[in-house]
């Protein structure tokens, strides 16, 4: 009932893209002459050579592939993605264990951000590409980029499609899949450029500029520098990022409607307004708490707040000044942000701002149908009504987001004792943010949890990046049956 | 091409899908949002929400930028407003579905050019001619004339009794080299067959031949040619009505329809016909009307199970020719199996007819071989083409392909390994959808 060679030859193909992604880090280590040149060209070779392997082993698979070998491809592609994609870490002895290298690498592709990393400048130029690298390919999606350059997929594309792009219901921008792919990835390339341009005139250096474009745009929140953006004490700087990070937390289909010219599908699009008015309020309080409670000026206390606002919401990560410094009430408000996330159909992690709205009107409705028992009353988005079925699968999203970070905040606390850092753990994983609470919080690292919390916390970025049921699919007995 | 298809009633999905598989770029509108998410998960194409006679949600569709517009929803009115609207806008070519045969009429057709409706599909009208022909030919599953005539294809079902059965279609080219066997359907799948293949009993054999050789085929294929004359047709419907049009006055012809209102108007209409009240499923009322003397039995009603159940029991009273309308494309498998004649779906007859206007230039006639994924094309080999370069087992033609057969000028002649195809000639090229875009640059 599976189709598990043409699932295999699919695993292999991508593992060829991955390793030719491994070949232009190698370029980059070629240019800055660092050590780490033959442990890139190692981790491409065993990568392309496995790759081509299975592809050439599998070649002869059946085309056809079934919505149920879609979840197991684009689960098992992550997991693939990030096996090999430690493989740099591990050659070049940048990272210890395999257990940091997998966690660093998963944090990556998922835009988590969770570094374990103590002292990043130290490493050489190429693995630091490459780690910049793995959230930008992660950001779009593997499977979408896939889609962009291979013809591989045949008619199950939409599925993986689906499974891939976050939110609850996958926008097509073209009637092909594959050019629909293209445009986003078009719109995703140039933002980078743009604001990798913009960075390098702000006065970083060119490499720094890339790196940090790469991982703003996918809202990751890698920085070649220990001390993130903080370390460029730069107004314009964190503004430029501040501005793409907001872009990168929208719906890419809005920039392509903005670039074809329909600006009123972007100023009219609810979710949109929902998002700008979200992070208005949350940089409304803020700012005033801050002005009040500390001894910031009225830019610094606003570029501080509006900074760690977007950063957290967009689920990016970057930090330019310590939450856990300010007062709780103040950490508590970045903490709730930690559950909003970017707009479906950006590279942002979390709940997602369509399925917050979804979820507040849904409850609002639901009191204006007491009052009117035989009232017809549909939940609107986007000025049309929302199916029934929608609803249901944006409650059952939400409820098993937070059954997973309750639970796992229960085993969690078997690892780390204290409340506090455990929570925030758990919740940054899940939202694929980056900086945590307690322990975790954005001056810290994760290098101090034992292998087996990483592997768990990197499961759980696996989960909240495919934004649970395409993963937890898998795990239901239903799934496996004839 | 861009096409977009407004109305994802069973025409338009079909269409839709068909076309998809064969990389043209697909906008399926229609105003019921969960049909198009159950189709846009299954197939590669864009869905819209939207009504066909609203400008705003054909804008949305991008009609400006299509080259091809395809009305199908169940409302004619709807189909050549939408058709309007759309050439206004600028789509290259608008086809509309319509319920009336007044507008296929010359004068009229005209008219409705001018307003902006290139083509019109009447899909019951097409049914009735297919069936017509069916029944007019015996023996025969389908039978397509090409060039008026001049090559004939016929879709023959072999039976224990055939002369040829189990014999390599090698050796059918050897005992009769003016016959040539394009395409198989054998237990749901259709074949291209090569010279190693073997017919087997069950199979429908798609022979392509002239006309001076059909009766080679039948005594080939052991069907023995009796004349028609009494038909009965069970159920009303338009296609019942088309089918007795084309037929003409050469027949007795009755018709059974269960609905009274329904039966007086068929009677106003129908001269030459019998029209009797009844329920075509009652079998004493079918033996009082001496179903058993019928030569041929059609079963028209708006019901495909009905029309299944009723065919299977005509030939069980013996009558050789029985055509039911199915409706159900799911069914299609199953009654092809059930033994019950040849088989109509207008849907699939409409969505044959729209296809062609899908193809390049250089196709003049496109087909659909009922139940069968296989498609017939009529090309016309252009000067310098690279078909006309070599002989034709020369050529290395697709495998899921075969060429059938030649109109050169007035002559006709069965494709052969040395035949060498001129400039100018019809080419009837018989191809499994994987193959339909690698014949383009055969012809060009």
């Amino acid at each position: 009932m599976f189709n598990f060679k043409a699932i295999i030859k699919i695993l292999g193909f991508l593992l060829i893209v991955e390793g030719a992604f491994m070949l232009i880090s190698m370029l980059v280590a070629i240019l800055y002459s660092g050590p780490d040149v033959s442990p890139l060209l190692n981790s491409a070779l065993i990568t392309l050579g496995v790759g081509g392997l299975t592809v050439g082993a599998m070649f002869k698979a059946e085309k056809r592939i079934s919505k149920n070998d879609g979840f197991i491809i684009v689960s098992l592609v992550w997991i693939v993605f990030s096996f090999f994609g430690s493989l740099p870490y591990l050659l070049s002895h940048s990272m210890p264990s395999l257990s940091d290298a997998f966690f660093e690498t998963m944090s990556g592709f998922t835009t988590t951000g969770s570094s374990i990393l103590n002292d990043i400048e130290a490493l050489p130029h190429g693995i630091l590409f490459w780690r910049s690298l793995t959230q930008w390919l992660g950001g779009m999606g593997i499977i979408v980029l896939s889609l962009a350059i291979l013809p591989v997929f045949g008619i199950g594309g939409m599925q993986l499609f689906a499974a891939e792009v976050p939110g609850p219901v996958p926008d097509k921008l073209n009637p092909r899949i594959q050019q629909t792919a293209k445009n986003l990835w078009a719109i995703y390339v140039l933002f980078t450029l743009a604001e990798a341009l913009l960075l390098w005139l702000g006065g970083m250096t060119f490499f720094d500029a890339i790196n940090h474009s790469f991982t703003t745009m996918a809202t990751g929140g890698y920085s070649t520098k220990q001390a993130s953006i903080a370390y460029w004490d730069s107004p314009f700087i964190q503004y430029v990022i501040i501005f793409f990070m907001f872009i990168a937390g929208t719906n890419f289909t809005l920039s392509y409607s903005a670039f074809t010219g329909k600006f009123d599908k972007v100023y009219k699009n609810e979710e949109f307004k929902y998002y700008v008015l979200f992070i208005v309020i949350f940089t409304a309080i803020i700012f005033s708490g801050l002005l009040l409670t500390t001894q910031l000026g009225y830019e610094q206390a606003f570029r501080d707040t509006l900074f760690q606002v977007v950063s957290i919401i967009t689920t990016t990560g970057y930090a330019t000044a310590d939450y856990l410094t300010w007062i709780p009430f103040l950490m508590v408000l970045i903490f709730t942000l930690f559950f909003f996330g970017g707009s479906a159909g950006s590279t942002g992690g979390g709940i997602k701002i369509m399925r917050i709205v979804l979820l507040l009107k849904n409850s609002y409705y639901e009191l204006r149908r007491l009052l009117h028992p035989n009232a017809v009353i549909p939940v609107r988005f986007n000025k049309r009504s929302v199916s029934e079925q929608i609803i249901t699968n944006v409650l059952a999203f939400f409820m098993i987001y937070l059954i997973i970070f309750f639970v796992s905040t229960i085993a969690f606390t078997l690892i780390e004792p204290d409340l506090n850092s455990s929570m925030g753990a758990v919740a940054t994983c899940l939202g694929n943010i980056g900086p945590g609470l307690g322990k975790f919080g954005p001056a810290e690292n994760f290098s101090q949890v034992p292998a087996i919390g990483k592997w768990f916390l990197s499961f759980l970025m696996l989960l909240g990046r495919l934004e649970l049921f395409t993963v937890l699919v898998l795990f239901s007995p239903a799934f496996w049956k004839k | 091409m861009k096409i977009v298809i407004v109305g994802a009633g069973e025409v338009g999905t079909h269409l839709a899908k068909m076309l998809s598989r064969e990389d043209h770029d697909i906008v399926l509108m229609d105003d019921d949002t969960e049909k198009l998410n159950k189709l846009s998960s299954q197939v590669d194409l864009l869905t819209i929400t939207g009504y066909a006679n609203s400008f705003k949600d054909l804008k949305d569709a991008g009609v400006s930028k299509s080259d091809l517009l395809i009305a199908v929803t169940p409302y004619e009115e709807r189909n050549i407003m939408a058709c309007v609207m759309a050439k206004d806008m600028g789509v290259g070519r608008t086809v509309a579905r319509i319920n009336n045969a007044e507008y296929l009429e010359e004068k009229y057709k005209e008219k409705l050019r001018n307003l902006g409706v290139d083509e019109l599909i009447y899909p019951e009208s097409l049914a009735g001619k297919e069936i017509a022909s069916s029944v007019k030919q015996v023996g025969t599953r389908q039978l397509i004339e090409f060039s008026g005539g001049k090559l004939i294809l016929m879709g023959i079902k072999i039976r224990e009794n055939a002369p040829v059965l189990n014999k390599s279609f090698e050796e059918l080219s050897y005992i009769e080299s003016e016959i040539r066997a394009v395409a198989i359907n054998r237990e749901n799948h259709t074949i291209i067959p090569h010279g190693h293949d073997y017919v087997r009993a069950g199979d429908i054999i798609f022979f392509i031949t002239t006309r001076n050789y059909m009766n080679k085929v039948f005594e080939l294929t052991g069907k023995e040619i009796f004349p028609v004359r009494n038909i009965m047709i069970l159920g009303g419907s338009r296609i019942a009505q088309k089918t007795v049009e084309r037929l003409g006055d050469h027949y007795n012809i009755k018709i059974i329809e269960s609905d009274k209102i329904r039966s007086q108007k068929i009677a106003d209409r129908l001269e030459n016909v019998l029209v009797i009240n009844g329920d075509g499923r009652n079998l004493e009322l079918l033996k009082e009307e001496r179903i058993e003397r019928m030569d041929a039995f059609i079963a028209v009603t708006g019901n495909s199970e009905t029309n299944i159940l009723s065919c299977h029991m005509a030939k069980k009273l013996g009558i050789k020719r029985t055509v039911a309308e199915v409706e159900n494309i799911d069914f299609m498998g199953i009654a092809e199996s059930m033994d019950i004649g040849s088989l109509i779906n207008k849907k699939l007859i409409a969505a044959s007819y729209i296809y062609k206007y899908t193809l390049g230039a250089q196709v003049a006639q496109a087909k659909c071989l009922t139940a069968s994924e296989a498609e017939v094309f009529e090309f016309i080999a252009s000067e310098g083409s690279k078909i006309t370069q070599a002989p034709v087992k020369d050529l290395g033609f697709p495998e899921d392909a075969t060429l059938g057969g030649v109109v050169r000028g007035q002559m006709a002649f069965v494709a052969k390994g040395e035949t060498i195809i001129q400039a100018d000639d019809k080419v009837v090229v018989f191809a499994l959808p994987s193959a339909i875009r690698k014949l383009d640059k055969f012809f060009k």
